[in-house]
């Protein structure tokens, strides 16, 4: 794809111009490093990753899907706003691309499409891992993206990814400087991010490991709603305490952490050890949707583990299963 | 993948169907005949609504061109709620949804139906299948399993399945000694251990309590039937019935899409997943 030189000075113009035209969404700091809609570009916080995902602005945390008067049922209306995201990793960037197949592929959901329709998105190319969690390197991450962001210290190479993409570029062009430099794969490649060894975990069902590694977890849940591409959720109707003929079906994100995840009538818990809801939450990361959709889940961004108040490493989890047998022999005196 | 024929329409929407009939089975139990006229496999289940209430998957016990039944069984908000449904009320519905049990694969072959109280629900979708197609069918063995005589569902529909069919009834306990169908006392395993059946030229149906579904697993294979000639209909916390939820998978299986019927070696050691 095509490259173009960015200045520093243009770089915030570029998003001063975008921000007169329509949203502007990017990691902002205010403790932690989260998304938000920006008010002055120079909030913009870049030097690590956010800590929340970019996630809740297409898969919201809680959404009204249906109205009902009496037995009518109606859909509220849906807005499309034209935003523009800037400063997303490709862990983010990938993530996204993963929630676009759960709601735009397998269904097509009204709801997720409405918010992610008109959204362009903007990568920021991590040079290094922006944290120790980090273990993209390992798991094939797609270029997926409007336009990609390389930081080069004094000016911005930008990458095009997608006719959206060019289109901006063609719409701020004064800009944007053609180049001939190219990226090269192994400018693609994230420093630092490999520590994922081996992501087949197929092997691993019956591993007794999986129990000893989540003794310390509380079932708070921080993991999946600090994943960019965790998408379980549930459905609850609420009635209006103003008019109980009126009411609301409303979606809202779920765990499957929680052990209420899986409680049917009669109270029965499918997965009632926390090792097993533990070990069900990375098989469908690394397994049981690459199983579906032909790409793993998991994204490598290291929330899952940076969130996690007793920091349970799943990567190091797993990494030790996998060579346990090779290190007893090694490690024998 | 996708159950939607338009792609402008909302896949959580339910739509109005009239209630044609309301039948009491037991105290906590009761079957209503919804005038739903759509293409549905038996094993195959909706998702019924009650404003305000919630959504909850229910299986489709009937097989006909002209409407669907659903048994019920008064277990939580959902189902209270619609135990006050009467004939000729409107009730919202989407669906139907999963797969059902591939009738088609088994002509030819008896047929060994088990159920275990509210499981046996689902499997009547099979019996109904069977009434319209019974040539295609050698001998059908029912073993159904209730807590007492009074939690005994489908009381209508038993006097012609015995006559019709090789009929075990039983149930856990019958103090008082009333009469049910020449029912056993006793568990439906029991019942199911002393029978005569073999695997030869055999397809089983198991719907029940996960631990009935366990034993029953068992018996078929000391019988000789081969985990692929067993199909169990699986139970799981459903919201979407879509695919996406993610609360009903069994490993990386999804309930609502992949099942609820499923060839007992596809998912294998289910329980505790």
């Amino acid at each position: 794809m095509f490259a173009y030189k960015v200045s520093i000075k243009n770089y915030e113009k570029f998003l001063e111009a975008i921000k007169k035209k329509h949203e502007l969404i990017a990691p902002v700091k205010k403790g932690l490093v989260r998304f938000e809609p920006i008010k002055d570009i120079k909030d913009i916080f870049l030097e690590k990753n956010a800590y929340f995902p970019v996630k809740e602005y297409f898969f919201k945390k809680q959404e009204v899907l249906l109205k009902f008067q009496g037995i009518k049922v109606t859909q509220p209306k849906l807005e499309s706003p034209t935003r523009v995201f800037f400063g997303l990793r490709r862990c983010d960037l990938n993530g996204i691309k993963h929630q676009d197949k759960v709601f735009m592929e397998t269904i097509k959901d009204p709801y997720y499409i409405a918010a992610r329709k008109n959204s362009i998105l903007i990568g920021y190319h991590c040079e290094k891992a922006p944290s120790k969690y980090c273990f993209c390197g390992t798991l094939n991450l797609a270029d997926f993206y409007d336009l990609i962001f390389y930081d080069r210290q004094n000016y911005f190479l930008v990458e095009v990814g997608s006719k959206k993409g060019l289109e901006l570029v063609d719409t701020f062009s004064e800009f944007f400087e053609k180049t001939k430099i190219k990226i090269t794969p192994k400018e693609k490649k994230i420093r630092g991010a490999d520590r994922l060894i081996k992501k087949d975990i197929s092997q691993l069902y019956d591993n007794k490991d999986w129990e000893k590694g989540v003794n310390a977890c509380l079932s708070c849940a921080a993991c999946t709603s600090l994943c960019p591409t965790c998408y379980c959720f549930e459905i609850h109707d609420e009635v209006k305490t103003s008019n109980p003929t009126e009411s609301e079906r409303k979606r809202t994100w779920s765990s499957c952490q929680l052990q209420s995840f899986s409680k049917v009538a009669g109270n029965h818990v499918f997965r009632e050890k926390r090792s097993e809801r533990f070990k069900h939450r990375i098989y469908h990361q690394l397994d049981y949707f690459k199983e579906r959709y032909g790409v793993n889940l998991c994204t490598g961004c290291g929330r899952c583990i940076e969130g996690c108040p007793t920091r349970i490493d799943f990567v190091d989890i797993i990494n030790k299963m996998k060579t346990s047998k090779i290190k007893n022999v090694k490690t024998k005196r | 993948m996708s159950k939607q024929k338009d792609n402008s329409e909302n896949p959580y929407m339910p739509k109005p169907y009239k209630v044609l009939e309301f039948f009491r089975e037991t105290p906590d139990t009761f079957t209503i005949t919804v005038k739903m006229k759509i293409k549905h496999e038996p094993g195959q289940f909706v998702q019924i609504s009650v404003p305000g209430v919630g959504e909850s998957p229910i299986s489709i016990c009937s097989y006909s061109k002209e409407h669907i039944k659903l048994n019920i069984r008064e277990v939580g908000n959902v189902t209270n709620a619609l135990a006050k449904l009467k004939k000729g009320d409107k009730v919202l519905i989407r669906g139907p949804y999963g797969k059902g049990y591939p009738m088609h694969s088994f002509i030819g072959q008896n047929l060994i139906i088990i159920g275990g109280g509210c499981g046996v629900a689902p499997l009547k979708g099979i019996v109904d299948y069977v009434e319209h197609n019974r040539k295609d069918y050698k001998d059908i063995h029912m073993f159904l399993g209730y807590r007492s005589p009074k939690d005994i569902i489908f009381s209508r529909e038993l006097e012609e399945w015995r006559k019709t069919y090789k009929l075990t009834v039983t149930v856990d306990e019958n103090q008082h000694g009333e009469f049910c169908y020449n029912a056993k006392t006793g568990f439906v395993t029991e019942a199911l251990k002393e029978s005569k059946i073999t695997g030869k030229n055999t397809v089983a149906f198991i719907c029940g309590p996960p631990v009935m579904m366990k034993f029953v697993i068992r018996i078929l294979r000391e019988k000789g039937l081969k985990d692929e000639q067993i199909y169990i209909s699986a139970e799981r916390l459903m919201y979407c019935a879509l695919g996406i939820c993610c609360h009903c998978m069994i490993r990386g299986k999804f309930t609502c899409m992949d099942g609820p019927v499923f060839r007992y070696d596809e998912i294998g050691n289910y329980e505790n997943d």
